[in-house]
């Protein structure tokens, strides 16, 4: 008799690797989320400081934002469900340019996610999102693309977490600008951040969702009128 | 068997508590409509360390203003309060309280405060109360849910600062956040979700606080405020924070309602305070013709 494998094997896998790709065009590489006012102030100037930044963001803002919404959506019942986290967390992104992202991002991803991993709950979603019923927010459409594809919650998750520390990175390497190798140095080193707030995020709730930093949002806010920018947000 | 307690009153004319189910250590309930032209408390309740005191008009219109006044001098780990606000048709109430907010060491769990705000169409609420005062080892969350109609208008503000020791020194309390939902003609349309965890040092603070020590924000959401009022009042917070002695590093954002969204760190709460004021008194000005608030008149 054949065993029976315990692993769900590797096909949700490369679902992943593919909707976490950097040239998955979501449009993520016009966005520093904030980080731009912070390059624009010298407080971010090189790659210790990124480092540093980053660290923080990933632990004190993403894991609370997106982090969080990814988690309730692969975890969501229904499309009542999806529906509430989504205008939660667009609500909850009280500056301009990061809710304008995210709708913007969410229409993108969930292009992509339903052309080619089409599944029921991301064709419902994706009927809410035209009838105006929802926002569309990346991360929710990232879920439903990988949960349909087989990934569990924690993986889901780490993935999406990673592509957007991948996607600021990527930004950073320009913005700053640092080197490539550098960039790889600060990827690497955010792995036990990543994990750490994978950890945190299973520990929250949905009171939690969009808890904001207030210095982090001022620089989001200030982002609206900053001189010579290279991103939207 | 006895109950140890006496049961608060049913009160059948507020319609049941929000806040059934919860001990509460301080609880307020309050209905605000017009009689004679007037603004005034239709129906209230409180019961031990939350009270009002007796109702002010503070300028020509019919707007009126409460104080919300906490005897027990201060909210404790474990203690929960519940505030419940109504406001009727076209009806204006201005909502302070008497003292700043004392939150202090919270061993094991955080104390907790939560507002229920129901605004009927046309009606104003503008809440300013006095700074939230967090001393070292207090964890505290204020949890406050608005509906609200199209046409009716809110302005939110509060002031976070840091409790001081005897010599002067500032004191890093663990954890506040203040979590405002506010739901427009039945839809969710800002989540204002305030989270600050000073931390041991600016660099645990890099995203929280930077260097400052003390936090402010401002909601206001009305069906006239334009994305060009957002900007003017971008310009005169600016504008007055510069004007302020002690720097003041200021946010401001258009959210959807529509309204416009301020947050600010300084050192100071005057500096702070003279910021949001600047904003609400613009506010008042432009929404509803409404003269500067001077809080400390009578």
């Amino acid at each position: 008799m054949p065993n029976t494998p315990t692993s769900p094997g590797p096909g949700h896998l490369l679902t992943l690797l593919q909707l976490t790709d950097s040239a998955l065009p979501t449009g993520a590489f016009s966005h520093s989320m904030g980080l731009e006012s912070y390059l624009d102030a010298r407080t971010v100037h090189d790659e210790a400081s990124f480092t540093l930044w980053l660290e923080r963001f990933i632990a004190q803002s993403l894991a609370y934002t997106d982090g969080l919404a990814v988690r309730l959506a692969h975890e969501a019942a229904g499309a009542k469900e999806l529906a509430r986290i989504d205008a939660l967390v667009t609500a909850a992104a009280v500056p301009r340019q990061i809710r304008e992202a995210g709708v913007k991002m969410g229409a993108r991803m969930l292009h992509v996610a339903t052309s080619v991993f089409p599944t029921p709950e991301l064709e419902a979603y994706r009927l809410q999102v035209e009838s105006g019923a929802c926002s569309g927010h990346p991360g929710i459409a990232f879920a439903l693309g990988a949960k349909g594809a087989g990934a569990p919650c924690a993986d889901t998750v780490a993935a999406y977490l990673f592509s957007t520390v991948t996607s600021l990175t990527q930004n950073a390497i320009r913005g700053i600008p640092i080197g490539q190798n550098a960039g790889q140095r600060v990827l690497r080193a955010m792995h036990a951040p990543v994990l750490a707030a994978v950890d945190t995020i299973f520990t929250l709730d949905e009171e939690d969702l969009g808890a904001a930093a207030p210095g982090l949002e001022i620089a989001q806010m200030r982002h609206e009128h900053l001189r010579a920018r290279m991103f939207m947000s | 068997m006895a109950p140890t307690m006496a049961e608060p009153p049913a009160i059948r004319e507020l319609g049941p508590s929000p806040f059934a189910g919860t001990k509460l250590v301080g609880e307020l309930r309050l209905q605000v409509g017009t009689r004679a032209g007037k603004a005034i408390a239709t129906r209230q309740y409180h019961q031990g360390a939350l009270r009002i005191l007796r109702p002010h008009y503070l300028d020509d219109t019919a707007q009126v203003c409460y104080t919300i006044v906490n005897p027990g001098g201060g909210y404790l780990g474990g203690d929960n309060y519940g505030i419940e606000v109504s406001v009727d048709e076209d009806t204006s109430l201005l909502l302070t309280t008497q003292s700043a907010t004392k939150v202090y060491k919270t061993p094991g769990t955080f104390a907790r405060q939560d507002m229920v705000v129901r605004l009927g169409p046309g009606a104003v609420l503008e809440y300013v109360p006095d700074q939230l005062i967090a001393y070292r080892g207090a964890s505290y969350r204020q949890f406050t849910s608005v509906d609200m109609h199209e046409d009716s208008s809110l302005l939110f503000c509060e002031v976070l600062t840091p409790g001081w020791s005897p010599d002067g020194k500032l004191f890093r309390y663990d954890e506040v956040r203040l979590r405002t939902e506010v739901s427009v003609g039945g839809r969710l349309a800002v989540l204002d979700n305030l989270l600050v965890r000073p931390g041991e040092d600016s660099l645990d603070s890099l995203l929280f606080l930077q260097d400052y020590t003390h936090v402010g924000m401002l909601l206001a959401i009305d069906a006239k405020i334009a994305p060009g009022d957002v900007e003017r009042i971008r310009e005169l917070a600016y504008r007055v924070g510069q004007a302020q002695r002690t720097p003041v590093h200021l946010g401001i954002s258009q959210v959807p309602g529509p309204g416009v969204a301020v947050r600010a760190l300084s050192n100071s709460t005057e500096a702070i305070n003279a910021v949001l004021m600047a904003v609400v008194d613009e506010l008042r000005h432009h929404l509803r013709g409404q003269r500067p608030l001077n809080l400390r008149k009578y």
